[in-house]
């Protein structure tokens, strides 16, 4: 998300899934939404049926997505920068590109030029093994089929190059104009219920909800809208360089506890807090067993006892069992950044607690509920409103209770295809009021940087960010404002603004920007050159582990990073272009439709379990041959690292011969030892079994350490 | 009784034809179906009254479909019962009367789809009674009753409700309802391919 925030201003879904609808080519690159989002297929479908839309699947697994395709296109894993580098190639170097839009919405075009002109279909067939004709074919598609959507999921997020990845994404969509419109955009699914609520609020370590950050300024804006006092704050952290400095992230948190990596903290860690978490989501996690075991105090707040759970061995561990989603209530947001009202269905049975419950409790024994609940008297609905009236950023102010609840209640008034209510009590709003939903009576933004509404209306152009000129290294100096004529209607100047000083901890400079028909983060041109970004230009970078050491030479990975939210972090001297030779196989993971996350939910469903009782590893009938193994054959997978899995075999042309696809949503087993024993009576999930992720392998992204699940190495051996 | 979404429902007086549909161009096997219909109706494991067939699997030409009892116009599973236990409403739902079969098996064999299921075989082979998709109404027990509950699930079409698994249907590949319905939204649907026209089609 940071490479799309850092392209053109928000880290969203930039459209909504009933606008795909709309489309006219729908490209998925690491999607696999049949199974992860079975339900936004459906105006996947209509699009392919009634549109004709060509539906182009890029992935290495031959997906269930990749069954509804008109056009599948298999890919070496960790190479998408590549691919997308080499369609971008083909849309300049033929002329196919959107000339107005990029002249006028678009900065550093020449930049980018220059590097996606080593992207040949040559070059791109040597890299990512997909045919130099296929490239050709793909780039014009893209461009006879307009407007597209570009959709992608954790297959392009959980690399080395991740965010190299999401930005080639964006300026694949600049480069075809298809940003702002309906029927294209950067649809990035989300993948948990809610998870882009999560994110908003900045569950996340390096910043305070609403992506204000860790500063200074960021900590004062909340405290004023908690009505906190700002150097009470503060005295409750080790020291003020704590305060501003990132924490650990969920991928390496557990180094702070068992410090193979050098840690940069005053103190390991000696406690963690589970809420809602699979543990079992994390790459090598036989490291993460480890830390489990070495902790002074694990806490799981959960409906259900965890895979978590079971694996903690030392007497550490306290269980607080939390309702579900059907016994509590709230707002909860969607992918397309929507918010609906959830009603409580049952009072919660058995002796859990909704969290906001269970957080109270905290707060009341850590003595600072005065400060905590200071405006919060009725729950959860004033925790709705202080959300919107600190989280001007994004545009939440208009967020009240009251809305979401009304557009819930009437959700049956709102079009299917446009989101906007046609009558009745919400007339001309979009459903869930889209953020940025800027004040009170903003109808929500369906689609971002759309210039053709005025911004009451829910337009708005690209956002100013980052200045309002840069000089690139070669000396060219580029005005990033919009180009003049580009603003939305009514808008008081008819060209690039810089953004409004202020906007973001004051409503009063929103409203003003509003009246004047502009948008208060300003009016500026989409970057393909990221200055603040390790590759300005989205480069291919060998993953850490290669299949191809040849090409490690030529597209080596970045140099390695200490103090990377507070751990060092190897880049460099972890890629080994020898490891090949003992690991010959490239391992993925990704879901099944049966489970989810960490699956100690779905694992307890009896018939989600009964469906998908067990986890195998997809090999390819030529591999399984060479390795004498037959489908129901159980097979050791190794990984580089040490960790290793028992897994039944499953033969399919799902995987090419180099690769092998593990579902990671398993838990219960560890390395060949079952752990149900270790489950509170009665609470043995239905379906256990090795976590894929013990065997994936080291590797983060370089900008926001997301762990590289896609595109590791491993070998097979018979068990 | 109100008619319910699909013309009337119920037992009595003239009605529909109950059909289902899976348009496999919209089925993606998330096994949604088999699920709300297994949870709706408590029906136990091993007993599947839907299942979700893929057909080349992993290869280009994969397709998947979702089948059941397809409450055929004149079942063969109804022609062979040697205890009578299968019958036909007149709306066309096909269902088994738990009372009277013997769980011999004949049905089993007779049906193209392999829609009868039996519970796991005890130590003599002996099967238990046959237990198969009723289209959501029930059984011959008094309708809402606790017996029909128990032996069949729910009563969906006595509600005026489509079963289970066709309301879950994501991508609404299964229709299930009035055989002329939901033939008109399958032709709806077929003739609109490729127009490019944006009217709502469900």
């Amino acid at each position: 998300m940071a490479g799309v925030a850092n392209t053109w201003g928000y880290g969203a879904m930039t459209n909504h899934f009933n606008d795909i609808r709309h489309s006219k080519l729908i490209f998925f690159i690491g999607s696999n939404a049949a199974e992860a989002h079975p339900v936004a297929l459906q105006h996947v479908l209509y699009a392919k049926e009634v549109n004709n839309a060509p539906v182009i699947v890029v992935d290495p697994r031959f997906t269930r997505l990749a069954a509804k395709a008109t056009d599948y296109v298999r890919i070496r894993p960790g190479t998408d920068t590549a691919f997308l580098m080499g369609l971008i190639n083909q849309l300049i170097v033929n002329d196919w590109y959107d000339k107005e839009f990029v002249q006028t919405r678009v900065a550093g075009f020449e930049e980018l030029k220059k590097v996606a002109a080593h992207y040949t279909p040559e070059v791109v067939e040597d890299i990512t093994g997909v045919p130099a004709k296929e490239v050709v074919r793909i780039a014009k598609l893209l461009a006879d089929n307009r407007p597209g959507t570009v959709i992608w999921c954790m297959g392009i997020t959980q690399h080395h190059i991740g965010s190299s990845n999401t930005r080639a994404c964006c300026i694949l969509q600049l480069m075809l104009g298809n940003m702002g419109v309906s029927g294209g955009g950067t649809n990035i699914f989300r993948g948990h219920d809610n998870v882009q609520g999560a994110t908003d609020m900045c569950v996340l370590s390096h910043s305070l909800p609403g992506y204000y950050g860790l500063s200074e300024k960021a900590w004062r804006h909340w405290c004023k809208v908690w009505g906190v006092d700002f150097d009470w704050i503060k005295s409750r952290f080790h020291s003020k360089e704590y305060m501003h400095k990132p924490g650990f992230t969920l991928a390496r948190w557990y180094e702070g506890v068992i410090q193979e990596d050098k840690i940069y903290q005053y103190t390991p860690i000696k406690a963690v807090v589970f809420w809602g978490c699979s543990s079992n989501s994390q790459s090598q996690y036989f490291k993460v067993k480890k830390a489990l075991d070495q902790l002074e105090l694990v806490v799981i707040i959960d409906p259900f006892a965890t895979t978590t759970a079971a694996m903690c061995e030392k007497d550490n561990v306290y269980l607080l069992p939390s309702t579900s989603q059907y016994e509590t209530e709230g707002s909860v947001t969607s992918s397309c950044r929507q918010a609906q009202w959830r009603y409580k269905v049952v009072d919660p049975v058995y002796d859990s607690k909704p969290d906001y419950e269970i957080l109270k409790e905290f707060v009341k024994r850590f003595g600072f509920e005065d400060k905590f609940f200071k405006n919060i008297k009725e729950i959860p609905e004033d925790v709705t409103r202080e959300i919107a009236r600190g989280t001007l950023t994004i545009g939440l102010y208009g967020w009240l209770p009251e809305r979401i609840k009304k557009h819930t209640d009437h959700w049956h008034t709102f079009d299917l295809f446009t989101l906007q209510a046609k009558g009745g009590p919400c007339d001309g709003e979009y459903y869930g009021l889209p953020w940025p939903c800027w004040t009170e009576t903003h109808p929500g933004t369906p689609i971002l940087y759309d210039i053709s509404k005025p911004v009451a209306k829910g337009g708005l152009p690209f956002r100013a960010r980052f200045g309002t000129e840069y000089t690139y290294p070669d000396g060219r100096k580029e005005n990033l404002l919009a180009a003049e004529g580009v603003a939305n209607p009514g808008s008081e100047v008819k060209g690039g603004y810089p953004e409004f000083p202020g906007w973001k901890t004051d409503i009063n400079v929103i409203r003003q920007a509003l009246k004047r028909g502009m948008a208060p983060f300003g009016n500026a041109r989409a970057r393909c050159y990221c200055w603040n970004f390790p590759d300005p230009v989205p480069v291919h970078r060998e993953p850490l582990h290669s299949p191809r050491p040849d090409l490690i030479k030529k597209y080596p990975t970045y140099p390695d990073k200490p103090d990377f939210y507070r751990v060092y972090t190897r880049f460099k001297s972890e890629q080994k272009p020898e490891l090949v030779k003992d690991f010959p196989l490239v391992l993925i993971t990704g879901r099944v439709v049966e489970h989810m996350g960490g699956g100690a939910e779905t694992r307890s469903n009896k018939y989600l379990a009964e469906l998908m009782p067990e986890v195998y590893a997809e090999i390819n009938p030529k591999t399984a041959n060479d390795h004498g193994l037959r489908e129901g054959d159980y097979v050791w997978v190794e990984s580089p690292e040490g960790g290793r899995i028992k897994v039944k075999v499953k033969v399919t042309e799902r995987v090419d011969p180099h690769t092998i696809f593990i579902p990671y949503s398993f838990g219960g087993m560890f390395m060949g030892k079952s752990y149900a024993g270790n489950y509170p009576e009665g609470l043995v999930p239905y379906a256990i079994g090795e976590p894929a992720n013990i065997v994936v392998n080291y590797g983060y992204d370089i900008k926001t350490q997301i762990q590289g699940t896609k595109e590791g190495l491993c070998r097979l051996k018979r068990a | 009784m109100a008619p319910g979404p699909f013309g009337p429902g119920g037992k009595e007086g003239s009605m529909g034809l109950m059909k289902f549909i899976c348009d496999t161009e919209r089925c993606i096997a998330c096994n949604g179906c088999v699920v709300a219909c297994k949870e709706g109706n408590h029906v136990p494991v091993g007993i599947n009254r839907r299942r979700v067939i893929t057909i080349n699997e992993g290869q280009p030409g994969e397709r998947s479909i979702s089948i059941s009892c397809m409450h055929c116009s004149d079942p063969p599973c109804m022609a062979v019962c040697p205890a009578e236990a299968i019958y036909k409403r007149d709306d066309g739902i096909v269902l088994v009367n738990k009372d009277l079969c013997i769980g011999c098996g004949y049905c089993l064999l007779a049906c193209p789809f392999g829609a009868p299921q039996f519970p796991k075989a005890g130590p003599f082979g002996a099967r238990g009674v046959m237990d198969k998709c009723t289209f959501c109404a029930g059984g011959p027990a008094p309708t809402f009753s606790e017996k029909e509950k128990r032996l069949y699930g729910q009563n969906r079409i006595a509600e005026g409700k489509v079963p289970l698994c066709a309301g879950m249907c994501a991508t609404k590949a299964l229709l299930a309802g009035d055989a002329e319905v939901i033939s008109k939204i399958y032709a709806e649907r077929v003739a609109k391919r490729g127009s490019g026209l944006s009217p709502k089609i469900f």
